[in-house]
């Protein structure tokens, strides 16, 4: 009997000294690669992107699609000069105001081109299409284009560039 | 409801049953090794996995991704440490286990095919430490993969073919890191991992050698021997997770730069060989090839050598003595070798230097990211870092206040700036402007303009500066600068884009990046000093483009800044 008690304790000293060294070693690991989940790991400029003048964009003239380049963007470890964050589309809608329209999809993010035959908007992926003032025409899209920030500062555009979540009806930066 | 659960997966073919393992002559702590071995190997894979989530293997990348590990994501350090001293742990365990194996021959007859996959698998684990080092791609790793595959490089007949098979063609690059990368973590852990399973399989079915058999002492080995097994990995753990901790992880060089010279050395395990290199001679590389092959082949030939059936260690002294020696020498060699390099000076200085590097890329990589260019234009993050060390390499020793052959206007923090500009029309042949110059005291030197009152003195100067393009100009003191310019200087000067002055240099853009570009690249044009009047070389056909303009822009970053700007600069 005491020989059995005597293993009994050798049975149950030997899994809990093998659990504790599994939990150091499983611990670190674990919490490494949790790590980039608590962590804004890829840095965009907050400060507004200079599109060149306003005057290139005239009146009654179709939208025109503009390459967002962020002049640094942090990824992880490196720092990318000239990155190309995404695109817009721009139009004149009135002699001072220059409207642009994020090229990102609302409805899964896909990138929103322009039907020139149709005169509106049409994202390729699930064929949505939205006017050229943005508003949602027909397809899945759960609402409009979404407007990105824009100002005319010493006659250049200044645009700020945002990013929403996709397949919401309210517009919400992600 | 243990019962009910046990026979639940008896009957799905899932039970713990056949014979309990026995441990022939009772549990022992002389049979421990092997089990921390499985579990230092462990190790290695949950932390080579953590590790492979962030690691990326390109030439660009790959020491920025270590960096980032070692100093930003959260325990990375930790786990990157446990992944490197694990393997120097694994080293030292396996010379225990086979020194264990050898004392107790256990290597005899019927087991000898158990010692060839444990001498097998230490040259695996080596190879899997060489394959590891050099993924850092920092200097150490990358000068020590340098020497180790122009070792192999000198194989007879096939060196060629396994250098540009190692690297992945004809020089290290990406393709360097993908094979070393691929071998590392698919390649050798499922050969490692097949060639442990013949090894453990195989030793458990031939099962264990006790010195002396006592077939009343045979136990079962759960728990008596699993609990040994347990305590010798947790005190080797504690070992190990204790060193990584003092160690803060493991070390990491500045990135590796094949124009930076470093003092390679090999992973400590691999010194003996370095020392016998050393030793050898011109024989060295036959030298670093035979003796593995050497000692390998005795470690081979031992069980077939010492065939006899007694295991008494009394009765095999010749070769347990042999086995000593061989370990002697290796431990000797490694003394030395260690003791060398701690007595050299010279060697300690450029280590400490090599630190300095490793020390500040890191702080460069953290605090500003590193360049899609590589890792080793991180040190190019820091400001005007290209600028100054041109200045410090081609210009310093005629233009630095404190160099003895000064033959130059002094450079310093504030030139070109209103005050530089101040006591340059005050007395142009003082001791900081062209006093130590050819110019200096002759005909065509600029006379003093020491009878200039304020505010023209003022207006003048403000015109001067706002050549430079700087934003702070007023430009109510600028204009009103023109007229006492047309009274004072065009006689001489020129402020016309591209018109030389009469006799003396043009002063359009003075001070700005452009013009800098342009008198850096030919300070003899005649827009400048002219072919006569200056003794500093031309550096368009010395320097390109991009260092002139690098110098150019750390000219007008020095017009702004103070001394204390310049100080506070990390080091370039």
């Amino acid at each position: 009997m005491a020989d059995e008690d005597r293993r009994k304790f050798l049975k149950v000293a030997t899994c809990a000294i093998g659990g504790g060294v599994g939990l150091v070693v499983a611990g670190p690991a674990l919490t490494l690669l949790a790590d980039p989940a608590g962590r804004v790991t890829v840095t965009t400029p907050t400060a507004p992107l200079d599109l060149g003048l306003a005057e290139q964009f005239q009146a009654g003239a179709p939208p025109r699609r503009v390459d967002i380049v962020a002049p640094i963007v942090r990824d992880a470890w490196v720092a990318a000069r000239n990155v190309v964050l995404g695109a817009a589309w721009l139009r004149r809608t009135a002699p001072d105001t220059v409207v642009a329209l994020s090229a990102v999809c609302p409805h899964l993010g896909c990138a929103v081109g322009w039907d020139a035959g149709a005169g509106n908007f049409l994202c390729p992926c699930h064929d949505s299409r939205f006017s050229v003032a943005g508003e949602k025409l027909t397809g899945p899209s759960e609402r409009g284009m979404d407007e990105l920030p824009l100002q005319i500062v010493d006659g250049r555009l200044q645009l700020t560039w945002v990013r929403y979540k996709a397949g919401l009806t309210v517009r919400e930066p992600a | 409801m243990k019962a009910t659960l046990r026979s639940f997966l008896r009957e799905r073919g899932l039970g713990l049953e056949g014979r309990p393992a026995t441990i022939l002559g009772g549990a022992s702590l002389a049979y421990v090794f092997g089990a921390v071995l499985m579990f230092l190997v462990v190790v290695e894979a949950v932390s080579g996995i953590a590790l492979a989530a962030f690691y990326a293997p390109s030439s660009t990348d790959a020491w920025a991704s270590v960096a980032y590990l070692q100093d930003q994501a959260s325990l990375g350090w930790l786990v990157r440490g446990l992944h490197y001293h694990g393997a120097s742990a694994i080293v030292i365990i396996s010379g225990f286990h086979l020194v264990q194996t050898a004392l107790y021959g256990a290597y005899k007859k019927p087991r000898e095919l158990v010692w060839w996959l444990g001498i097998l698998l230490m040259m695996l684990t080596l190879a899997w430490a060489v394959t590891g080092f050099v993924l850092r791609w920092d200097q150490a790793g990358y000068w020590a993969n340098k020497v180790e595959v122009g070792i192999a490089a000198a194989t007879p007949l096939l060196g060629a073919t396994i250098k540009k098979v190692a690297l992945g063609g004809n020089d290290y690059g990406n393709l360097t890191l993908t094979r070393f990368y691929t071998l590392h973590v698919m390649i050798l852990p499922v050969v490692v991992g097949g060639v442990i399973a013949g090894h453990v399989a195989l030793a458990r079915k031939l099962g264990t050698t006790p010195l002396r058999e006592r077939t009343e002492a045979n136990a079962p080995r759960w728990p008596a021997q699993t609990l040994r097994n347990t305590i010798a990995i947790a005190v080797v753990f504690a070992i190990l997770l204790a060193y990584v901790i003092s160690a803060h992880g493991a070390d990491l060089a500045a990135p590796a730069d094949p124009s930076q010279a470093y003092d390679a050395r090999p992973l400590w395990y691999f010194r003996w060989l370095f020392e016998l290199r050393e030793l050898a001679g011109p024989a060295e590389k036959l030298v670093a090839l035979a003796t593995p092959a050497i000692v390998i082949g005795a470690l081979v030939a031992l069980p077939l050598v010492d065939h006899g059936p007694s295991r008494e260690p009394t009765r095999r002294l010749p070769y347990l003595g042999g086995l000593a020696g061989l370990l002697a020498l290796i431990g000797g060699l490694t003394i030395a070798s260690l003791a060398s390099d701690a007595g050299n000076d010279e060697l300690a200085k450029r280590d400490a230097k090599a630190e300095e590097r490793a020390v500040l890329a890191r702080k460069l990589a953290r605090e500003n990211g590193v360049p899609a260019t590589g890792a080793a234009d991180v040190f190019l993050t820091s400001p005007m870092a290209k600028g100054r060390a041109l200045f410090a390499a081609r210009c310093k020793s005629c233009h630095e206040a404190g160099s003895k052959d000064r033959k130059g206007p002094i450079i310093a923090p504030g030139h070109g700036n209103r005050a530089w500009i101040a006591g340059m029309i005050k007395n142009p042949d003082a001791d900081a402007y062209w006093g130590r110059t050819k110019l200096s005291k002759t005909e065509a030197a600029m006379r003093p303009f020491e009878q200039m009152k304020s505010p023209d003195v003022d207006d003048i100067i403000e015109l001067i500066y706002a050549e430079s393009g700087a934003s702070d100009v007023d430009p109510a003191k600028r204009d009103r600068g023109v007229s006492v310019f047309e009274n004072a200087c065009s006689d001489c000067h020129s402020r016309e884009d591209g018109m030389p002055g009469s006799s003396a240099p043009s002063l359009a853009g003075l001070a700005s990046r452009a013009y800098y570009l342009s008198f850096i690249s030919n300070p003899k044009s005649a827009l400048h000093m002219g072919r006569d009047k200056s003794q500093m070389p031309r550096f368009d056909k010395e320097l390109t483009l991009d260092e002139r303009d690098a110098l150019a822009e750390y000219l007008v970053w020095l017009r702004a800044a103070t001394p204390a700007d310049l100080a506070a600069l990390d080091p370039y």
